[in-house]
């Protein structure tokens, strides 16, 4: 699966990071003994049954969730729409501020929760809604009420969503080694050490943390690429929050090659990232 | 007779200085332990008494009073055992270091006298670092997630009656310190690569940015597609057991 890969091609942690997240590892008290200070970015991957406590944090006095557990890793919620509904938007407010106030009867803690949130989910009920090799048998009306268990505020804070589609036997037999893991995370090492650099004063460490005044600053585009913008949001019908973010992605994919400004060709790499607007019209 | 030792609560990822004063005095036997303690530091009656006595110091039976200041903010966890413990040794003359303003302790004792580790060793030295302590006296098992700080001198002890030697000077117990670098190079390799996930190049395309800017990401699929390529690196999963 390809999600479970994801933790070989994340960028090195700085110190600072690994020590902000052994403390909160310390704090929950889950360090083992033989490795006791974080060296690699958490990858939390809680199972469809947890609770909004478990997800988010609390206690009588607050101990910190799964989604603080992942500060500065992934959060990965495989088959998103089998989580409770009320336990995914408690989401909302800790994918945008990055981190998570608690209020109980012992006092009120917050916690740091500045995770890469990586899910999975088919597309509808039967599974093959938009595939290329298998009819749907879903009825749109099946197919908004599978929909309908995740809102839209919650999908529109995630800036990349991609289509994975069956490979075709040919691929499969190829002998053509594709890329390792090293190579890949070569490459995102450098786009992030570029990141760092740039946000040094800013107290960010990666373009997924901009502000829109920061955005402002950072992400400055020509008239071509506002052009090729403003096609996309009339088309698909974007909101003002995916704006920001297929200018962060652009952001990113400009750093990934390592250009110092955006480019049309990032911006539109960006726009095509936002599947699901096109796909359910959202 | 009063000593007052110092340790460190924690508060979420924030920690405060607390005093532990402790006085011993002749009258009715009694153990009292003000300033606001949950029930995991009242607890610590027993394993201090039981832990004192097995390390081979004698308890008279006295009336011992404890407070921990500032009492007016609910105090939790095992790790008081620790300094209340030397607190006691203390007003008995037993430690016998009148040098201890900026040292702390933090720490769990079990009955024989053993330290234990306690969760959040790593916040409470870096509030400590903050606080301008000098020195911290932890269980040996903590020790290596304390020690990545510079600018404090980390002891683990692995004892009560240890403790009791190094403060007396009867023995050195040497601070340990681990370097960053050296500590990364010893990090175990992944057992999955994307080199095992043959085509899907623009997921693997769209993962790279998503790692690379920290992005949010969804991955939408029909059902099954995922699993298809890892089919020879399961047995990773698997524990294997040999006789």
């Amino acid at each position: 699966m390809i999600a479970q890969r994801i933790p070989t091609i994340l960028p090195e942690l700085t110190f600072e990071e690994a020590l902000e997240i052994t403390k909160i590892h310390s704090i929950a008290g889950i360090l083992k003994e033989n490795n006791q200070i974080i060296t690699t970015r958490p990858f939390r991957h809680p199972h469809h049954t947890i609770s909004a406590i478990s997800l988010v944090g609390g206690g009588k006095t607050p101990k910190p969730g799964e989604i603080s557990l992942a500060h500065y890793g992934v959060l990965f919620l495989d088959e998103l729409l089998e989580f409770n509904k009320h336990t995914l938007e408690l989401l909302r407010g800790p994918l945008e501020d990055g981190d998570i106030t608690i209020n109980r009867v012992n006092g009120t803690l917050t916690y740091p929760c500045k995770f890469m949130f990586v899910t999975s989910m088919n597309p509808c009920p039967c599974g093959y809604y938009g595939s290329n090799d298998k009819e749907c048998i879903c009825t749109p009306q099946a197919i908004s009420k599978y929909m309908a268990k995740i809102s839209g505020p919650l999908l529109d804070r995630i800036d990349i969503q991609i289509e994975v589609n069956s490979v075709k036997y040919e691929k499969l037999e190829s002998k053509e080694l594709p890329e390792t893991s090293e190579q890949i995370k070569k490459r995102v090492n450098e786009a992030r050490k570029i990141q760092q650099e740039r946000y040094k004063q800013e107290k960010i460490y990666s373009n997924s943390s901009l502000t829109p005044r920061l955005i402002e600053k950072y992400c400055k585009i020509d008239n071509n690429c506002k052009a090729l913008l403003e096609v996309a949001f009339k088309k698909l019908g974007l909101s003002a929050r995916a704006y920001g973010r297929i200018l962060k992605v652009a952001r990113t994919i400009a750093d990934l090659s390592k250009s110092e400004n955006i480019q049309k060709a990032h911006i539109a790499e960006a726009i095509q990232y936002r599947n699901l607007d096109k796909k359910y019209g959202k | 007779m009063l000593s007052i030792t110092k340790t460190i609560a924690l508060y979420g990822l924030e920690g405060f200085l607390v005093d532990v004063q402790v006085d011993i005095s002749s009258g009715m036997p009694s153990w009292n332990i003000v300033g606001l303690p949950d029930a995991s530091v009242k607890e610590a009656q027993e394993r201090i008494k039981t832990a004192i006595k097995n390390s081979g110091y004698e308890l008279f039976s006295r009336k011992i009073v404890i407070n921990l200041a500032p009492a007016t903010i609910r105090k939790e966890g095992s790790m008081f055992d620790l300094p209340i413990a030397i607190g006691i040794l203390r007003s008995l003359d037993i430690i016998n270091n009148p040098n201890l303003e900026n040292t702390i302790f933090i720490g769990e004792l079990s009955l024989n006298g053993n330290l234990n580790p306690i969760s959040g060793a790593l916040p409470i030295c870096i509030e400590a670092k903050k606080l301008g302590i000098k020195r911290i006296i932890m269980p040996k098992q903590n020790q290596q997630e304390a020690s990545i700080l510079s600018g404090v001198e980390i002891i683990g002890a692995y004892d009560l009656s240890q403790v009791v030697y190094y403060l007396n000077g009867n023995i050195k117990i040497q601070s340990i310190k681990t370097n960053w670098e050296e500590y990364l190079k010893k990090r175990k390799a992944y057992a999955l690569d994307f080199s095992e996930v043959k085509g899907q190049e623009n997921v693997k395309r769209a993962i790279e940015i998503a790692a690379a800017g920290s992005h949010n990401c969804v991955l939408i699929g029909s059902p099954r597609l995922w699993q298809n390529y890892d089919s020879t690196k399961n047995t990773n999963y698997f524990a294997r057991t040999y006789f």
